[in-house]
């Protein structure tokens, strides 16, 4: 185990304010996660896991307290750096996908190569690389329309997969997909975890959290259970 | 990220929903061929009127009776006003060096009589100077000559137009016509003309001064063209007319002098200020065509709140997302731009040959100023819309419905 956790929260706290209202949606969250772990994050709606997502994969800001990656302090970094790490470090996956409807898959999946500077050729070949890993190599110049649910979220997970992030983040990636092709997608998470990518995903589906290799559970706010275990199938892969 | 890549995504924007980007166009587009149509016709104007200027001459001076102000309300002459004669002229030729050549002038509407063809033109009393002066010039025949002035001969010079009208195809040199109840020859028939300050050159008829002053019973003169030896003596004959007129006039100062660059100006800065009212006015549209990108960009701005957001989510940093939508903007406005500047100079060119008589000139600093407040409408439009966009926050945009 490294010195430096690649994740490191320090009683993070997150508070909405609205007009009178002070709504405290974390409550002193301290965890660490390790490079190449496979965490699942679950807990009833409104326990704050999803906005513990977002604030550790910069797409929000914590109230309060202290968010290291790999050793360095996200909360002081700006909106170009802030950028920059959404960009190279992370990927997204969301529940409804979020493809642009007017570009066909392979651009849609190009597009985070797009802000890294990439040339058109390379990231085009990058794009249909990694949409033939996720079983798409028949698609290349369709529309998102044009594929179904399960399709459309290979897709957005190729998309997420475009600058090999270090972690990706799965938000209900299952939510708005059918029992058989929501497993391919767990499957799939587990896959790329094998290969060593860090994989942190909220979902209220149990399978995920059968595949995880780490299980934090939230309630109200605040972390009620974080246990490891010896998963499932591809997680006992995982290299160590 | 390169510029190209911006503009790439901004194309394919606008390429999706072709329709509105051109509907949105269409403002600029309007905007900006009123002002290249409207400044090229008021720009023709200045040019036409400085052409028809210069055409009656170099450095003339005109010399009118009468006391007029150019400005504020004058006074009242104290005394009568005394007409110019053909003494002022003859003084003024002996007295003012400056002036390099005199010609009087009496002008009157008659009827011009031949045989059962009659008009009514305008007749001019002028002596053998008139021609290069005014730069006028007789084709068929001669002008009248020193010996028909002092020998108060009864001779006629004609315009194409009287010609044509009273003779038709047959050669009047050596003929009589009746202008009046006086019987002329006809000596000569001036080249063809046409309008000039809407005057028709070729529908006059020229006599000796004196034979006008007598069938018309006058013995003033309507006015005293004089040429000026060169632009910069201008002035010093300004002087000497006034000093050597002001004697002969009991000290009254009771005539006008009017420089042909004086008509110039006055006709010029009159057109440029109609031009930049043109202008103006066009622009207007051109501002509500700037409201209309800034309209429909916030529309957009609203209908791809989610594409903002997952931009974000995979990497766009508020500057990218400010600068593809300010590059939408322009897009919008520059080609809105170009395709106006067409247009406009396309109506120009499309009114000028339909209708030779409208003046019209495409000047280059009208384009570049219509493109450039183009373009920069579309900065200024752009910039709000983008601004808001940018500042989305990427969580609320993703889950924007």
């Amino acid at each position: 185990m490294a010195a430096t956790p690649l994740i490191q929260l320090q009683d993070v706290t997150k508070v909405y304010v609205t007009g009178q209202i002070r709504y405290e949606v974390l409550k002193q969250i301290s965890i660490e996660i390790e490079s190449a772990e496979y965490v699942a994050i679950s807990g009833a709606s409104g326990s704050g896991k999803s906005t513990l997502l977002h604030i550790i994969g910069c797409l929000d800001t914590p109230t309060s307290g202290s968010y290291r990656l790999k050793g360095e302090e996200v909360s002081r970094k700006g909106d170009v750096e802030l950028a920059r790490i959404r960009n190279q470090t992370f990927g997204f996956v969301f529940q409804s996908f979020n493809l642009l409807g007017r570009y066909t898959i392979t651009d849609n999946v190009a597009l985070p190569m797009v802000y890294r500077g990439i040339a058109r050729r390379a990231r085009t070949e990058k794009a249909k690389t990694l949409l033939t890993r996720v079983g798409l190599s028949g698609f290349f110049g369709h529309r998102p329309s044009e594929l179904s649910g399960g399709m459309q979220q290979r897709v957005a997970i190729a998309r997420a997969l475009a600058n090999d992030p270090t972690v990706l983040f799965a938000d209900e990636p299952t939510g708005n997909l059918d029992t058989k092709t929501g497993l391919d997608i767990i499957r799939l998470f587990g896959e790329l975890n094998a290969e060593g990518t860090t994989v942190m995903v909220v979902s209220h589906d149990l399978r995920v959290a059968q595949h995880a290799g780490r299980v934090i559970t939230l309630e109200d706010g605040r972390i009620i259970d974080d246990r490891r275990h010896a998963a499932a199938e591809p997680a006992e892969t995982r290299t160590p | 990220m390169s510029p190209f890549e911006y503009l790439r995504i901004a194309l394919e924007a606008l390429a999706s929903n072709k329709i509105r980007s051109f509907l949105t166009m269409l403002g600029v587009i309007i905007g900006v061929a009123s002002v290249i149509m409207l400044v090229s016709i008021g720009e023709g104007a200045k040019t036409y009127i400085r052409t028809e200027l210069m055409g009656i001459g170099s450095n003339l001076l005109i010399i009118t009776p009468g006391k007029t102000e150019t400005s504020g309300m004058g006074h009242p002459p104290s005394g009568g006003v005394h007409k110019l004669t053909i003494e002022d002229l003859q003084a003024l030729e002996k007295r003012a060096p400056a002036l390099a050549g005199l010609t009087p002038m009496v002008v009157a509407g008659a009827p011009v009589k031949y045989g059962n063809h009659s008009r009514d033109v305008l007749v001019i009393g002028t002596d053998e100077k008139f021609e290069d002066i005014r730069n006028l010039h007789v084709e068929i025949g001669s002008f009248l000559g020193k010996g028909d002035i002092e020998a108060h001969r009864k001779v006629a010079v004609i315009g194409r137009t009287v010609k044509k009208e009273l003779f038709r195809e047959a050669s009047p040199l050596g003929r009589t016509v009746k202008i009046g109840e006086t019987t002329f020859r006809i000596i000569g028939i001036m080249e063809r003309k046409g309008t000039t300050l809407g005057i028709d050159i070729d529908d006059l008829v020229f006599i000796p001064v004196d034979t006008a002053q007598d069938i018309f019973d006058q013995d003033g003169l309507t006015q005293i063209l004089a040429q000026v030896v060169n632009e910069n003596a201008i002035e010093r004959a300004k002087d000497q007319i006034r000093q050597v007129l002001v004697r002969r006039h009991a000290g009254e100062e009771d005539f006008t002098m009017i420089t042909q660059q004086a008509m110039l100006s006055t006709a010029q800065s009159i057109l440029s200020t109609f031009t930049y009212v043109l202008g103006g006015i066009a622009s207007i549209s051109l501002l509500v065509g700037g409201i209309g990108i800034m309209n429909i960009m916030l529309v957009s701005v609203r209908e791809r709140t989610r594409e903002i957001g997952l931009r974000k989510a995979i990497g766009a940093a508020q500057r990218d997302i400010l600068i593809q939508f300010v590059i939408e903007a322009i897009t919008l406005s520059m080609i809105g731009g170009i395709v106006g500047i067409l247009l406009g100079a396309g109506i120009a060119y499309g009114a000028k040959a339909a209708f030779p008589v409208v003046p019209v000139d495409i000047t280059g600093w009208s384009i570049a100023t219509a493109f450039t407040f183009a373009v920069l409408v579309g900065v200024f439009f752009g910039i709000y819309p983008a601004t808001k966009a940018a500042r989305l926050n990427p969580i609320d945009a993703l889950r924007y419905e």
